[in-house]
């Protein structure tokens, strides 16, 4: 089997891999917006309770909270499809670190912008719609970045429940080939090129809707 | 919850195993995390080198790691080496696949509080007559590395939680421990909720360390400008 | 003999001669001032004579040696001078007396004990003695300028470099600071001093030296200078 036969066989994973990683990313995405909204316009015993739910999903390995998922869910009657499974560990998790970009980021807003809104009139939901939430996302652009990137990163533990990503083709592959240093060297590059892809393409995005003048974080 | 006693009782049946788990686990997280920073220092500094062809290898190694997963690397070395007529214990294939990528985020963060340090100061320390190893290890590194302390903190954090992998390439720590304490007694979602608690306070202890360095080891009057 | 004797320094970045044979000299006990428009080469001019930057042509003097020849010993050249920054350039991780005693401790090998003693007595001089244990953040800008001229001395240096040593501080720090080198002009520390500022200039030197575009224009007195009837001279000081 040469080289190029192998990468085919790879990249059939990489369907998969692209998937895995735009679904937990965009339950990351809900998710972090959820949390960060919440504690935008909810009181002291809503932050308290949001920060303590980031604090666990911070400090937990995703592994394991995938293993809790998958594994010990059935356990308890309820049985959780592999993808969704990701979403619920991966994407939670990313979900919790989301939310803390965009806290730093809503932090970082000019509050006489705010001031100026509320004295017009707006309504803190309307202030949060139209002023807090399009500066936020501009700045959280880099740490949405890094997010996807990392989801990226841990999608390929996806194959321990079942998932044909990349690396489960590799595994399957080393197996009956035994060439090891290819094929992980293969997938190492696969993963690099889609890494790199990622962000030429979120770069895109961010000019496209840059506005002039705006300080670059 | 009077089902939850059967579980205990399970606990404390195979605790020396699970304490040889935990054991484990802080042994290979401490490890990793003293050679990353390590080697992620040598790496700092060689992107620092005067030969473009040295600082330009060392930021295509620090881009090649941070862009691809760390279990990748670990399966090339775990399945890849032997190959090369290379045995390696899990253990040893451990901490070289983690020293590799831990030390090119370490570099990272090193780099990015390396943009905040004065021009002026590592001038200065060259008129006074420094040479550029005296100027980088009075100045350089202790300022950058002062400045990166929370992202290091957090990259220590991470290490402890990605220590979990492992178990995929055959070494068992606390996590491999507990799978299989889960599949002799049934008990999946108490034992992994209780592996993930564990974690839990794991990490806890790291962050209460990292803040009491954050503390000491601020610069007075130096914005914190890499962090969490 | 000069103590230090600069002849037909040249320094050219691509084409263009930043420094186009820069010569003078300066004897020990003396205090020299250089001053000139914009881009005419005075920071490079300092920065050549320490080889901080390497320069195209020309010799250096230091005590007869010329540091400009290779091998020449680049760290006891630096021990002997002592320069002050613009921006102070302390080491903001460090304390006053940390920074002071910093080279004296590590190039010149002092033992602590004597190095401390060595660095108080500098910033004794400098009246910054009860800051000993500060941050540079603490510091205001004359203050950290005093501290950083008490580093330089510390290391008993046969000449002093400034480097526009007024420019980043507000009138009132000003004032201190020209007090203070006048101080030390007083003493007879040999001294070259880059600046703008006519009255620093006035204050603490004998003569100016007068570049424009990489070449000494002119080099007297300054009284003698202001009262030239020259264009380029006037231009520079604004008025007659």
């Amino acid at each position: 089997m040469s080289f190029i036969e192998i990468l085919q066989i790879l990249l059939q994973g990489a369907g998969y891999t692209l998937l895995i990683t735009f679904s937990c990313a965009a339950t990351a995405l809900v998710v972090g917006l959820a949390i960060a909204m919440a504690r935008e316009l909810g009181g002291a015993w809503i932050s308290a309770v949001l920060s303590a739910w980031v604090y666990v999903f911070r400090g937990v390995p995703m592994l394991v909270l995938l293993f809790v998922v998958f594994f010990g869910l059935p356990g308890v009657g309820l049985d959780v499809p592999p993808l969704l499974a990701m979403m619920l560990s991966l994407g939670f998790i990313s979900g919790a670190y989301l939310s803390e970009v965009f806290r730093g980021a809503l932090a970082a807003i000019n509050p006489n912008e705010v001031l100026a809104a509320q004295a017009m009139g707006f309504t803190r939901f309307e202030t949060l719609r139209l002023i807090k939430l399009p500066q936020m996302l501009r700045f959280s652009v880099p740490g949405m970045i890094n997010e996807l990137t990392t989801v990226l990163k841990y999608s390929p533990f996806a194959y321990t429940v079942g998932l044909p990503e990349i690396t489960k083709q590799a595994m399957a592959l080393v197996a009956t080939t035994m060439r090891g240093i290819e094929i992980y060297v293969a997938i190492g590059l696969i993963y690099f090129a889609i890494y790199r892809l990622l962000l030429s393409f979120v770069r895109l995005i961010e000019k496209r809707y840059a506005v002039p003048g705006f300080a670059e974080e | 919850m009077l089902d939850a006693f059967p579980f205990v009782a399970d606990v404390v049946s195979y605790w020396p195993q699970i304490v040889r788990g935990l054991r484990d686990t802080i042994l290979l997280s401490v490890t990793i995390t003293a050679t990353g920073l390590i080697g992620g220092i040598v790496i700092f500094a060689l992107t620092l080198s005067s030969k473009p062809v040295v600082r330009r290898l060392t930021q295509s190694y620090i881009s090649l790691f941070i862009g691809t997963p760390l279990i990748v690397f670990l399966f090339l070395l775990y399945y890849g080496l032997p190959n090369l007529g290379v045995t390696l214990s899990p253990f040893v294939i451990a901490v070289l696949g983690f020293t590799f990528n831990v030390s090119a985020y370490n570099a990272r963060y090193l780099t990015i509080a390396y943009k905040e340090l004065d021009p002026a100061e590592l001038e200065s320390a060259r008129a006074q007559g420094f040479s550029r190893l005296q100027v980088f290890w009075l100045i350089t590194a202790p300022q950058s590395l002062r400045m990166s302390v929370p992202a290091l903190t957090n990259q220590a954090i991470q290490n402890v939680k990605d220590s979990s992998i492992v178990f995929l390439i055959q070494y068992i720590e606390f996590f491999a421990q507990m799978q299989e304490v889960a599949s002799r007694t049934f008990l999946f979602f108490k034992t992994y909720l209780f592996t993930a608690f564990v974690y839990l306070l794991l990490v806890s202890v790291v962050v209460l360390i990292a803040r009491r360095l954050e503390r000491r080891l601020a610069i007075p009057g130096m914005g914190v400008s890499v962090g969490a | 003999m000069a103590l230090l004797e600069v002849k037909e320094l040249v320094k050219s970045y691509g084409g263009r001669n930043v420094l186009d044979g820069v010569s003078f000299d300066l004897e020990e006990g003396e205090a020299k001032v250089v001053m000139g428009p914009s881009g005419c080469g005075k920071s490079t001019l300092l920065r050549c004579l320490n080889l901080l930057i390497e320069p195209t042509s020309g010799s250096i003097l230091l005590d007869g040696k010329d540091i400009t020849r290779p091998g020449a010993d680049v760290r006891a050249l630096r021990s002997r001078i002592g320069f002050v920054f613009q921006n102070f350039a302390l080491y903001r991780h460090m304390s006053v007396l940390d920074n002071v005693t910093l080279a004296l401790r590590r190039l010149k090998k002092v033992p602590r004990r004597e190095a401390e003693e060595r660095a108080l007595h500098e910033l004794d001089r400098m009246e910054m003695a009860d800051k000993r244990d500060a941050y540079p953040a603490a510091l205001s800008g004359g203050q950290s300028q005093r501290v950083a001229i008490a580093r330089a001395l510390a290391m008993d240096p046969k000449v002093l470099f400034f480097d526009e040593p007024t420019s980043a501080l507000d009138p009132i720090m000003v004032r201190e600071v020209v007090t203070l080198i006048n101080g030390l002009y007083l003493d007879n520390v040999t001294i070259l001093c880059v600046t703008h500022d006519l009255g620093l200039a006035k204050h603490i030197s004998d003569r100016v030296v007068f570049l424009d575009q990489g070449r000494v224009y002119a080099e007297d007195l300054i009284e003698n200078l202001l009262r030239r009837d020259d264009p380029v001279i006037e231009d520079f000081f604004g008025e007659g």
